[in-house]
């Protein structure tokens, strides 16, 4: 297709949310569809994404990841990690395929309208996936993009330190979980994961891949967007950096689907944002909006490493067993997740066995915003992970539950002394020190009505004050689920894909 | 990240002194440390050897003794990096000995570790714990060494 034409629809970011778009969009072969992402598309898709077993050198060792460095407050530093590959998180995550809870709807709906609640996006839930345990139920599907399976359940044979855990949650109170996309799952789970014979089910592949040979859909890898054009207070194209060098592209409409760090880099880069941030980094402002890049949430992890026993074969970061666990018996939801990890060993130690404690709940409030007017300059992250009292005294009670867990006579075959925190620790300095996120990032760009004052775009995803620019990512949620957000994310691309086409429809 | 701590040996800031300075020596106190070789009086050389799951690395360090005022403060500055993601870590060790009585030497030591690139997705839980464990079996192999030598009629 010819870009002098320009196009329909230019979507920023080929994550889980922008290959949605892309190829739902170009379903209607009228309309002119860009994918621009910044990171390479490559095909075939290189073993290290496709081979679920080498997740863990997907993040350690390969180039399709991101790290966005930041400070805890001690001054010590670690990254936050997004992909930045075609396919986004979903080329580089877990796999694992778990929905927002009914809660996390509710809190949307609250801000957002019925539109969001979830017995109006059930259905969407169901469309996205192809689950062959569940399908037949009420709440799932059969025949969506994203195949699932559960390569382990919980009636299945399992290591004996797995079989363990399970028997020691079970003996704690918690029951089991068979199916993790519940309205409200709770107790011990076994994880769906979105793969097939052995190979990643990205949204890559699962949904862009099919899209490919459409004569109506343009797409350019290893490209940057570094501004949206704006005339007045319409978005009428992007200009890009390609392998080939600058380029301006025209567009009716353009969905910014980057990402919690880079949605609000690119809205700010092109004078949308906060005055402070836009005029710190010596750019104009086009248009105030005070919530870009505010809003930031991540589910803060911390690990309780403890002597083994005896060493442990499970895979890196994906876990057979998620328990959801609560940190205080009051509460109606489980806010914990806690995986067991393998062993660490150093030739001449015993084996240590790191138990880690993933906090759902996030009260605390960070902040993304502008480091450089350089738009190939990473923007400034600070998340504030824990800063909230509240979500310490969670992380705190969520340490002593996996503690307890661990102490359970069941477990001592396997689980030795705690190592770390070490004895006569101040456990909250520790949480406060040694934290990392479950790399989940949300909330950056949020939805809300136009009063809100941190909203940015609508509860439809247009953003307040400019025609034809969306943002479509997991950066418009108002409030991070109590889930990995992958599912959330195809969700949102789901929706967004619909409400264009019906702005489509409206505009003729 | 900072470590800090303290372990009491019951032999004398002498002895215990004699070996913190020495690399080779102290080198046979700390478990997972392999293939120590001194470059000079103040610099030695070694590995460690790790794995994560199914995920193994080799960290190549470099340490060099920047200050050692007996028996009141020894500064050790240790770089290196990992072969699996290519991560530095540098970490600036101060130890500091104390008699807290006449038979008795306190090793006061602090750490500021600072970890660069992706090792920092690990670091803190690996650092902290293998830490943990290594200074638990650096303070058992001291006393071992030196409560023996040091014992009656030894002097």
């Amino acid at each position: 297709m010819s870009a002098a034409a320009g196009y329909d629809l230019v979507v920023v970011g080929g994550g889980s949310s922008g290959c949605v778009i892309a190829a739902r969009a170009s379903e209607d072969p009228a309309r002119r569809v860009l994918l621009v992402e910044a990171g390479p598309d490559p095909r075939p898709i290189p073993d290290v994404i496709a081979n679920p077993k080498r997740q863990g050198e997907v993040i350690l060792e390969s180039p399709y990841v991101r790290l966005y460095e930041v400070e805890r407050p001690d001054g010590s530093t670690f990254p936050l990690i997004a992909g930045r590959v075609m396919g986004g998180g979903s080329s580089v995550n877990n796999l694992s395929v778990i929905r927002p809870l009914r809660r996390d709807f509710d809190a949307w709906a609250r801000i957002g309208g019925e539109a969001w609640s979830y017995e109006s996006l059930l259905p969407t839930l169901r469309a996205i996936e192809d689950d062959p345990d569940f399908g037949d139920q009420p709440i799932h599907g059969r025949g969506g993009p994203l195949k699932l399976v559960r390569r382990w359940k919980l009636d299945d044979p399992a290591d004996p330190p797995v079989e363990a855990l399970m028997a020691a949650a079970e003996e704690m109170g918690l029951p089991r979980c068979d199916d993790l996309n519940v309205p409200e799952p709770f107790g011990i789970c076994a994880s769906p994961y979105n793969e097939v014979d052995g190979k990643r089910q990205s949204v890559a592949v699962a949904y862009l891949e099919p899209a490919r040979g459409r004569p109506n859909l343009d797409i350019l890898a290893d490209t940057t967007a570094t501004r949206l054009v704006l005339e007045g207070s319409r978005v009428t194209g992007v200009e890009l950096l390609t392998p080939d060098g600058p380029r301006s592209v025209a567009a009716d409409r353009v969905v910014v689907s980057a990402g919690a760090y880079e949605s609000p880099h690119l809205l700010m880069l092109s004078g949308i944002g906060p005055v402070d941030a836009i005029e710190a980094a010596g750019l104009r402002v086009r248009h105030q909006l005070d919530g870009v890049g505010r809003n930031f949430q991540d589910q803060a992890v911390v690990y309780l490493t403890f002597q083994g026993a005896a060493d442990f074969h499970e895979e890196y970061l994906i876990p057979k067993v998620r328990l959801i666990a609560k940190s205080n018996a009051a509460l109606d939801y489980g806010d914990l997740h806690v995986f067991l990890h393998p062993a660490i060993t150093v030739r001449g130690l015993a084996p240590l066995l790191p138990v880690s404690v993933r906090l759902l709940d996030v009260r605390s409030r960070g902040r993304v915003t502008l480091a450089s007017p350089d738009p190939l300059e990473l923007p400034a992250v600070d998340p504030q992970v824990l800063a909230d009292p509240a979500d310490v005294r969670a992380m705190l009670d969520g340490m002593r539950f996996v503690a307890d867990l661990v102490a359970h006579p069941r477990m001592a075959p396997f689980y030795g002394d705690l190592v770390t925190p070490g004895a006569g620790e101040d456990w909250e300095a520790f949480a406060r020190a040694s934290h990392i996120t479950y790399n989940h990032a949300v909330g950056t760009c949020r939805f809300g009505p136009a009063d809100d004052p941190l909203a940015v775009v609508a509860p439809d995803l247009r953003v307040h004050g400019i025609e034809g620019l969306w943002v479509a990512d997991a950066s418009i949620l108002p409030v991070i689920p109590h889930s990995p957000t992958n599912v959330a994310a195809i969700m949102i691309g789901e929706i967004a894909a619909r409400n264009l086409a019906t702005a489509d429809a409206a505009a003729r | 990240m900072k470590l800090d701590g303290r372990i009491d040996v019951a032999a004398p800031p002498g002895a215990v002194w004699a070996v913190l300075i020495d690399p080779l020596s102290l080198a046979g106190c700390v478990p997972g440390v392999e293939a120590v070789r001194q470059v000079d009086d103040r610099t030695f050389e070694g590995e460690i050897s790790a794995a994560v799951g199914p995920m193994s690395a080799d960290f190549i360090f470099r340490s060099v003794i920047g200050r050692a005022d007996f028996p009141t403060d020894l500064e050790v500055t240790t770089t290196g990096s990992d072969s699996l993601t290519g991560s530095t870590l540098t970490a600036d060790v101060h130890a500091g000995l104390e008699a807290p009585d006449a038979a008795t030497t306190r090793i006061v030591y602090r750490a500021d570790v600072r970890i660069s690139g992706r090792l920092a997705i690990l670091g803190d839980m690996v650092l902290r714990a293998t830490a943990g464990l290594i200074i638990g079996e650096v303070a058992r192999c001291l006393r071992a060494r030196l409560e023996t030598a040091a014992g009656p009629g030894s002097g």
